[in-house]
């Protein structure tokens, strides 16, 4: 396979291509390392089953990616879109040097300097991508609370917690905002980051049309806080300077109240999530433990969902 | 209560994962002997766990519609943490002492 990838690659690329190294092999998508003519690439490729409904095909993902890039968003340059590499979907972008590692990010002590700068790096970033034209990608799709509940209904099990957050944000929604494109998925762990900061935004696949709120607080949910919960912005800083500097490049005037709505949002969203994951294994559609433990690993995202309701109710 | 997966389906993914994943990469034999009789080991209790009457999760189904339906009286947000707090010292005791004390400092 490895050697049929590198000819095909060869053939596409038109260049010297080195011997694909694999660096990840998730469940929907594989990442390959490799050089062509000395420059280095990562090729993005499906894997056997998809994660989600409602992901991005590689080719919708790639266009995004093109349209981040001519809108000035720091990503990986977009190469190619290969509709057949060896047999699957798959797309070439440059491969960015620095840490991808959530944990690592948040904990490494070189990187220090670093996290001092993100807060108000990930706002420029968001600022820049909600920015990007809708017609540029007029294949998003928009995106609303209410398809939360119809993913809990599907896995079919009682969740009080969940309820009792989908309640409270029924009760409490702020008035509607333009909807703009967003990453969706936008955390720390999606991010290459180097002794500079923030040098890239990565993952795109779940990209789509939303309230830009909700795009800004959903790194700020504590299951990607990495170890450093006080930390309240993905457990490199505080939220204050990514929401301010935010508001100042948008016009937006987000306050902290719409900022813990959307946060609970992140986190109801963040634990039925590891419902519809434990779902897969259950169903025999992907079978493996990680999948099977996150249903029962949710009730940490519910036990946050609780205390949130605690505190908005003080 | 009941869970998903229950401990059932959790002693059987991780017994598809020594055989399927583990098994094969073991070349020393006596730690490949050994993991068999883990496996037979882990095979015994997902028996006995077959055996065990069903979890009743009536109680945890009516309280979810009922707050589905906007049926949320005093007291409901008490009753959910304590819940949420039981599963959490089955599934992850860490993470609730953790949190509990990065609150209270």
């Amino acid at each position: 396979m490895i050697a049929e990838m590198r000819e095909a690659l060869q053939d596409v690329l038109g260049a010297e291509i080195s011997e694909p190294m694999l660096l990840a092999g998730g469940a929907s998508k594989e990442a390959w390392a490799v050089d062509a003519d000395g420059e280095p690439l990562l090729v993005r490729r499906a894997a056997a089953s998809v994660i989600h409904r409602h992901t991005l095909s590689l080719a919708d993902e790639f266009a995004v990616l093109e349209a981040a890039h001519e809108a000035g968003v720091k990503v990986p340059r977009p190469v190619r879109y290969i509709a057949d590499l060896d047999g699957r979907e798959a797309f070439v972008m440059e491969r960015l040097e620095g840490e991808t590692i959530g944990r690592r990010i948040v904990q490494r002590e070189d990187l220090a300097a670093a996290r001092e700068r993100l807060p108000e790096q990930m706002a420029d970033e968001l600022a820049a991508i909600h920015a990007i034209s809708r017609s540029a990608v007029p294949f998003l799709h928009a995106a609303s609370l209410e398809r939360m509940v119809e993913e809990l209904d599907e896995v079919g099990e009682p969740h009080p917690a969940i309820e009792l957050g989908l309640w409270w944000l029924r009760e409490h929604r702020p008035p509607p905002r333009e909807p703009v494109v967003v990453h969706g998925d936008y955390r720390i762990g999606n991010l290459v980051v180097d002794e500079h900061g923030l040098a890239g935004v990565l993952d795109w696949e779940f990209a789509h049309l939303d309230d830009p709120v909700r795009d800004l607080a959903f790194g700020c949910v504590r299951a990607w806080r990495f170890g450093v919960p006080q930390k309240r912005l993905g457990g490199v800083g505080p939220v204050e300077p990514y929401l301010e500097r935010y508001n100042e490049l948008t016009g937006l005037e987000v306050g902290l109240d719409e900022l813990d709505y959307w946060e609970l949002a992140g986190n109801v969203g963040w634990a039925i999530g590891c419902l519809t994951q434990m779902q897969r294994h259950l169903s025999g559609q992907d079978r493996s433990v990680e999948l099977a433990i996150l249903g029962r690993l949710g009730a940490e995202v519910e036990y946050e969902i609780v205390n949130l309701l605690e505190r908005f109710a003080a | 209560m009941s869970e998903r997966p229950t401990a059932q389906e959790l002693t059987e993914a991780i017994l598809e994962f020594l055989g399927g994943e583990i098994l094969p990469t073991l070349t020393d034999r006596r730690l490949r002997f050994r993991t068999l009789v883990a496996m037979n080991a882990l095979s015994i209790v997902h028996r006995e766990l077959a055996a065990l009457p069903v979890g009743d999760d009536a109680e945890q189904r009516e309280l979810a519609r009922a707050i589905r339906a906007g049926d949320v009286p005093p007291g409901t947000l008490r009753r959910v943490k304590a819940e949420v707090q039981a599963r959490l010292r089955i599934a992850s005791p860490r993470y609730l002492e953790s949190y509990d004390e990065a609150s209270s400092e």
